[in-house]
């Protein structure tokens, strides 16, 4: 079973964007975390993620993004979170994390 | 008032499932859509996090939805007594903020015969 999150990853010229298609809770945290940690630590270039597609998101995959963060400054670059929809921008903000990520 | 239960095993697989019934009895009590995507998201970190903690005597857990007019009331259940104020509050910051920021009556740590409770009440329209 392939579960209920798509991601489409796009090198470019200084970055690396990934776009978000569904959602992100235990069950597709782990498939997340694996690729977005690998795509830091292959690249080592900003990321970007677009979470245009995506619906939903929990604080588990809150806590994957941070966790980004943290390895993508070990190389001092930055995470870039674009698109957010209302229902997850309303997450960032309960949270705290709208300021500690930069939102596009 | 109406009583809809819902078991669920203890596999993260089905928390998309608890979210789906949330949605469709919020929608019910006429809650709109931003109130809705807030109470999945409350349930969803709760069964996440009864999931990830598991039980080696019970094989499910429940969730309880008292569905009224004006509100919705969700208290989870599980026949493992050991389940008890599941949250931690440095661990679990970001769970813990979601819910309360979220949900009316919350109800973490109880010393009742469940796991924990919350609800949502209906805002009357100006």
């Amino acid at each position: 079973m392939s579960g209920d999150l798509k991601m489409i990853e796009e090198v470019l010229s200084d970055s690396v964007k990934i776009t978000l298609n569904g959602e992100i809770d235990i069950y597709t945290s782990n498939e997340l975390k694996e690729k977005l940690y690998n795509i830091v630590d292959t690249n080592k270039k900003d990321l970007i993620i677009d979470c245009k597609e995506l619906d939903y998101i929990d604080s588990t995959g809150l806590g994957i993004f941070v966790g980004a963060l943290k390895k993508a400054k070990q190389y001092e670059k930055k995470v870039v979170i674009i698109n957010l929809k209302d229902n997850i921008k309303k997450l960032f903000t309960i949270t705290g994390l709208d300021k500690v990520f930069q939102i596009g | 008032m109406d009583t809809i239960e819902l078991t669920l095993p203890f596999k993260a697989e089905y928390v998309s499932t608890a979210r789906l019934v949330a949605s469709s009895l919020a929608n019910r009590v006429g809650f709109d859509i931003e109130v809705i995507e807030d109470i999945k998201a409350s349930i969803s970190e709760v069964c996440s996090k009864i999931v990830n903690i598991g039980s080696k005597v019970a094989d499910a857990y429940k969730i309880i939805f008292i569905v009224s007019g004006k509100e919705i009331k969700i208290t989870f259940c599980c026949e493992d007594t050991s389940l008890k104020c599941i949250f931690d509050a440095e661990n679990d910051r970001l769970a813990i903020d979601i819910i309360n920021a979220l949900m009316d009556n919350v109800e973490l740590c109880t010393s009742s015969n469940y796991i924990l409770s919350m609800s949502k009440i209906l805002e009357e329209s100006i």
